[in-house]
């Protein structure tokens, strides 16, 4: 289910209701820590608003002032983290502008009882240790070690688990991801220079089409994406006379036209993997000859 | 979408040869030409009810929304067969997560999911948690009944229970007028302090109450400890003054808003013990699944035990110094008890009809 993306990011294999797998990343610990940062603000500028509207309006009696003062944090915090994450679908103010948010772990809508138990759980988790912590000064030495345990507790749980849950979200069935952004880049098999040429202008043969995988094609696309923007023409080169070298390509390439034979390859490398693919062999990398023989060799 | 097509064509044509490029682009290059402008539609869509929310779009763009996302998720499978592009797979990949969210969000209102959890949701899990229940009030009431033993046969020990900070000067060493004064508030003693002590208490009980519920999760033994301290706590108070021939007067006094507020902590306290009885015994499930699945009632015994705070505080806050009559106060305090335990019990049951029905 779980694998850790090239970036070395974790991703989440996640089936929704279709049934076909996306992935999504799942959210760092530093950005939620943003997250809720941001979220601690925002809560204490509202109650500091909230507060000052009572107090100074002072329509309500002393004793009832006092009671709303006191339960001012918790119906400002609470409702806060329940209702932003139930109207904007799983994000909170802090979350949006980091980027994250709380997806359901088995693939269906985010239930209402999900948000709740796992901001429920905030309260043991983030809020009551940050009381406790506080009031250090006060605290004897074993109310300090047991504080320090309970934020230790809470603090490896994330780290524990694959999918960086906390206590929360366990309960929850919950999993923070970051929020998917999607680009659609250009084809290159159909762009400028391959394309714009009616002939092509080498000429790949099967044995040379052979030797590479999906890997190291997509290495090349990256490479070709990135040339576009930044050109080192220095990379290209040696790229090209790595190739040339390790197909066994008779024919010189001319300087200066390097990026073009590498356009013209991948087109090439990608039509011949693809239409393999299409019947059934996958070819992971350039050691697929390697793995089949040690295959054959095992039966 | 035929004339878009036409167009793209016509322009191709006027610069290169196109049905050779037609013809000779790869099959998923093609795959790609044939579907690109179907995604950059449900994109454009997306991106919309992603800023404004579903509300955003018309009938038949939510329509074109639902379509288009099972579109792209077919073209994200098939893509993953006959592409290698990573870009376009990337592209299809964040897509039709985007949609996903989109088309799966939560769709009840607010108003619709808070009058489902008053009329059935919270009354019901009350009622199938008997036992978790039982515990809560055995704690309180077993630590209530310890406290006053403790503090009737030997008042020095008021001064080993109970924290000084919530005694305030309330000792077995204080006078009884001066017990008294603190019972029926305003005379001879100035009722702005008393009331900041009374919400000092308050935010005391609420932070327990807290405290329990999310320490049930550590196997249940802590929030029993609190609720019992708590427990004993109360005892301990009675006691003292009881010696003094205070007890119906504080009696009325605790009564007032603590039938509600005591509740609460000893709901919070079966909301807490449902959550350890689900990592102590949890049966044929693993104790994940055990934790999630009790999670579903421990919740509402939360929100019930936030939902009776709220009350108590505002008993407190304005009822409690109103009314100075202990016979009132036992009334008010009481009553308040025989509704919450009414509509708890009665509440939300089907009526035998429909469970027939449903049978």
């Amino acid at each position: 289910m779980n694998r850790t993306d090239k970036d070395g990011k974790r991703v989440e294999q996640f089936i929704p209701p279709e049934g076909v797998p996306i992935t999504f990343a799942i959210a760092s610990l530093g950005t939620r820590f943003g997250a809720q940062f941001l979220d601690i603000v925002f809560t204490t500028i509202i109650i500091f608003i909230c507060a000052t509207a009572i107090i100074f309006t002072g329509v309500l009696p002393m004793t009832a002032e006092a009671m709303l003062m006191v339960l001012l944090g918790f119906l400002v915090q609470i409702p806060y983290y329940i209702l932003s994450e139930l109207i904007w679908n799983g994000r909170t103010l802090g979350k949006r502008i980091t980027g994250i948010r709380v997806i359901n772990v088995d693939g269906r809508r985010l239930t209402p009882h999900q948000v709740t138990a796992r901001n429920l759980m905030k309260q043991v988790e983030i809020f009551a240790p940050m009381g406790l912590l506080a009031s250090v000064d006060t605290q004897s030495a074993w109310e300090n070690g047991l504080t320090s345990l309970w934020l230790l507790a809470v603090v490896v749980v994330p780290f524990t688990n694959r999918r960086r849950q906390r206590l929360g979200d366990i309960i929850a069935g919950t999993l923070v991801v970051d929020t998917p952004r999607s680009v659609l880049l250009s084809d290159l098999a159909l762009s400028a220079p391959a394309a714009a040429s009616t002939q092509a202008e080498y000429e790949f043969l099967a044995e040379h089409l052979d030797v590479y995988g999906k890997y190291e094609l997509q290495t090349l696309e990256d490479v070709l994406r990135d040339s576009t923007k930044t050109s080192n023409y220095k990379e290209i080169e040696q790229i090209v006379r790595t190739i040339t070298r390790r197909i066994r390509y008779e024919d010189t390439v001319k300087p200066g036209r390097e990026l073009h034979f590498l356009n013209e390859f991948y087109r090439a490398q990608r039509e011949h993997l693809e239409s393999l693919k299409l019947f059934g062999t996958l070819r992971e990398n350039k050691y697929h000859e390697h793995s089949r023989t040690e295959a054959k060799k095992l039966v | 979408m035929m004339d878009i097509g036409i167009d793209g064509r016509m322009d191709k044509g006027a610069t290169v040869n196109v049905g050779a490029v037609q013809n000779d682009t790869l099959r998923s290059a093609r795959f790609r030409l044939e579907r690109e402008a179907h995604w950059r539609q449900l994109d454009e869509l997306v991106t919309r009810a992603e800023k404004g929310g579903a509300a955003a779009l018309g009938y038949d763009e939510v329509r074109n929304l639902a379509s288009g996302y099972r579109q792209a998720m077919n073209s994200l499978s098939v893509a993953r067969d006959i592409s290698l592009d990573r870009a376009l797979i990337a592209y299809l990949e964040s897509l039709c997560a985007r949609a996903y969210l989109v088309v799966y969000a939560p769709q009840e209102s607010l108003g619709g999911l808070m009058r489902r959890l008053l009329s059935h949701g919270i009354p019901q899990a009350v009622r199938r948690s008997a036992l978790p229940l039982f515990i809560g009030f055995l704690a309180l009431i077993l630590g209530a009944a310890a406290g006053y033993r403790l503090c009737a046969n030997d008042p020095s020990w008021f001064y080993t229970l109970v924290p000084p900070e919530m005694a305030d000067q309330r000792t077995p060493d204080a006078s009884t007028d001066y017990l008294r004064s603190t019972i029926y508030g305003d005379e001879g003693h100035d009722s702005d302090r008393l009331a900041a002590f009374s919400a000092f208490l308050f935010s005391h009980n609420t932070t327990i109450v807290i405290l329990i519920f999310t320490l049930g999760v550590f196997v249940s033994v802590p929030s029993f400890i609190l609720t019992f301290y708590n427990g004993l706590i109360l005892g301990a108070f009675f006691a003292m003054f009881y010696r003094r021939g205070l007890g119906y007067d504080v009696f009325a006094w605790l009564s007032i808003h603590g039938v509600t507020e005591l509740a609460a902590i000893a709901i919070a306290c079966a909301g807490g013990a449902r959550l350890g009885l689900a990592v102590l015994l949890p049966g044929a499930r693993t104790r994940k699944e055990a934790l999630r699945h009790q999670a579903h009632d421990a919740v509402k015994l939360a929100i019930l035990a936030g939902l009776m705070l709220v009350a108590a505080a505002f008993i407190e806050g304005f009822l409690r110094q109103l009314i100075q009559d202990p016979t009132w106060r036992l009334i008010i305090g009481w009553g308040m008890g025989v509704c919450w335990v009414g509509w708890l019990l009665l509440a939300g049951r089907e009526s035998k009809a429909s469970r027939e029905a449903v049978r």
